[in-house]
């Protein structure tokens, strides 16, 4: 006689009350391929954990926010956020899109250097340059966005000792109705501290003033504090224009656009609630666009989205190893993958998906990761069907900053893998290993 | 382990503790896992009875059928012993 399906048996307490926010439980979500690939294959040859990064979604991404902008403004140019995601191959796909660098680091510089961008297409940001790093940038003719006057003057030295002309511009922090202001970067706007920049830097010598910066904050989810913001880097735009007869070139609107995530403690998914870039585009080509700047001299308009560019394309794919059950009876499942890996499970709901059919029981659980710490919590709450021990699960939009935030701790960090516009697999960053981690070690001899 | 006079199990999987006012929800099987042990039948038989109707491991019925009896526990739908009686 065939034997009869198995299903983990279940008690289900009934809570009354209110019911939930979006009414029926949908069907759960399943992601058992990545581009065409089955997640158990990609698991069989690279290991668990695995991050993916889907070379197809970077160049679609891309695409989308490239129509958005170019069908409302001019003159567009990306510059690719490096911190967001500094992966040799990853800045690669940028570039060949079209993207300028934008780094906020000596390394950073050095690294957009290495990937063969040209100097004058990396724009440095950040607010520690030495006088190294600026002097690099000068050599290499980079864009250099001036965050403070100790470094106007010491960029000023520095181009005296060079005897060389650096191009520049400077970061303006404005109030654009998002609190906190972001006014530990750059020069206020509204105090003046801005204007008085521009006019020290418009009579140095070895200065030229070519552009505006404003970086207004991170996850942005009003499109219309953007057009606040630009519409105020216009009015110095045309101020430095009438008093100096002189044209910058660009205005750069930084990035903060906020990915698809949602936000812990966010009362709807992020992808119900977060500005399209057809959204910022609007808010933004309008507000320049009605600004008093004359069409014929309309300034070219960077920009330096890196979170909403990447999110999507990354996957960490992650292995259950234990199913618990805490003193409270709650449900609670180990994977292995934490938060060193997942540095933005910090602030996101980070979805995580099992990869196979599953139970159509779902349970309130609790995510922990592998590390012997009790901070190592991916997702505190989450609806989540019965799974067992080697069950392989997806956790997906983790491809902005996980891979340069994470960090080497108690678990060797785990294999990256781009899959090409072919499906081709390729490993892009190497697991470590107990010999690569020990190359940076000396032990004195005793 | 008895479950206890004030539950009440419907034939439908669904279980009322009529001290506690609480309600809850079996699926199919644990339906037949509650049944079995309001029967007062051990571990070991219901065990074997499991092995032979459904494709499934020893191993798994018997991490599944603990963590359901600790739930059940948990639930107060079966009497409480005392936790740090180790005889």
């Amino acid at each position: 006689m065939e034997k009869l399906k198995y299903e983990k048996p279940v008690i289900s307490k009934i809570t009354a009350g209110v019911p939930n926010k979006f009414g029926l439980s949908a069907k759960q979500k399943i992601i058992s391929e990545i581009d065409g690939i089955p997640v158990s294959k990609l698991m069989d040859e690279y290991g668990s954990p695995a991050f993916i990064i889907s070379e197809k979604t970077i160049r679609d991404t891309y695409a989308e926010a490239k129509r958005a902008f170019e069908t409302r403004y001019p003159k567009v140019q990306f510059a690719w956020s490096y911190k967001t995601n500094y992966l040799d191959a990853v800045c690669s796909i940028f570039h060949d899109e079209g993207s300028w660098a934008e780094v906020v680091s000596g390394f950073e510089l050095e690294k957009a250097l290495s990937n063969g961008v040209n100097g004058s297409n990396i724009i440095f940001n950040g607010p520690e340059k030495s006088e190294e790093d600026l002097t690099l940038a000068i050599n290499h003719n980079a864009c250099i966005h001036i965050d403070h006057f100790d470094e106007l003057y010491l960029l000023i030295e520095t181009t005296r000792k060079l005897n060389k002309k650096a191009r520049v511009a400077i970061r303006v922090n404005l109030d654009a109705g998002i609190y906190p202001i972001w006014d530990r970067f750059g020069f206020n706007y509204e105090n003046g501290e801005a204007w008085n920049a521009i006019n020290r830097i418009m009579l140095a010598e070895n200065l030229e003033m070519i552009g505006l910066h404003t970086h207004i904050g991170t996850y942005i989810m009003v499109a219309s504090a953007y057009a606040i913001a630009a519409t105020k880097l216009s009015n110095l735009y045309m101020a430095i224009h009438r008093k100096f007869d002189h044209w910058l070139k660009y205005i750069d609107l930084g990035g903060g656009f906020a990915s698809k995530n949602t936000l812990k403690g966010a009362y709807m998914p992020g992808s119900e609630t977060c500005p399209t870039f057809d959204e910022y585009a609007e808010a933004i080509s309008n507000a320049i666009i009605s600004s008093e700047i004359p069409h014929e001299n309309l300034p070219v308009l960077f920009l330096e989205t890196g979170r909403a560019m990447v999110d999507d394309s990354g996957y960490l794919l992650t292995t259950v190893i234990a199913n618990k059950r805490s003193t409270l009876g709650r449900r609670t499942m180990v994977i292995d993958a934490g938060v060193n890996l997942l540095f933005t499970s910090f602030w996101y709901n980070l979805g995580v998906y099992p990869s196979k059919e599953v139970s159509s029981h779902v349970e309130e659980s609790t995510i922990y990761g592998p590390l012997c710490m009790n901070i190592d919590v991916i997702r505190d709450a989450i609806n989540f069907p019965s799974s067992k021990v080697g069950d392989q699960l997806v956790i997906e939009r983790v491809g902005a900053y996980n891979m340069t935030q994470w960090m080497q701790f108690i678990t060797f960090r785990p294999n990256v893998v781009l899959i090409d516009l072919e499906g081709k697999t390729h490993i892009i960053r190497k697991k470590e290993n107990l010999d690569s981690l020990q190359s940076f070690e000396m032990n004195p001899k005793r | 382990m008895k479950i206890t006079e004030e539950i009440k199990i419907s034939d439908n999987g669904f279980v009322f503790n009529s001290k506690t006012g609480d309600s809850f929800n079996l699926n199919p099987f644990g339906l037949e896992l509650i049944k079995q042990i309001a029967e007062d039948k051990d571990f070991a038989s219901t065990r074997d009875g499991i092995l032979e109707k459904y494709d499934i491991d020893d191993l798994t019925i018997e991490k599944d059928y603990y963590e359901f009896y600790a739930l059940l526990k948990h639930h107060q739908i079966i009497a409480q012993g005392d936790p740090l009686d180790f005889n």
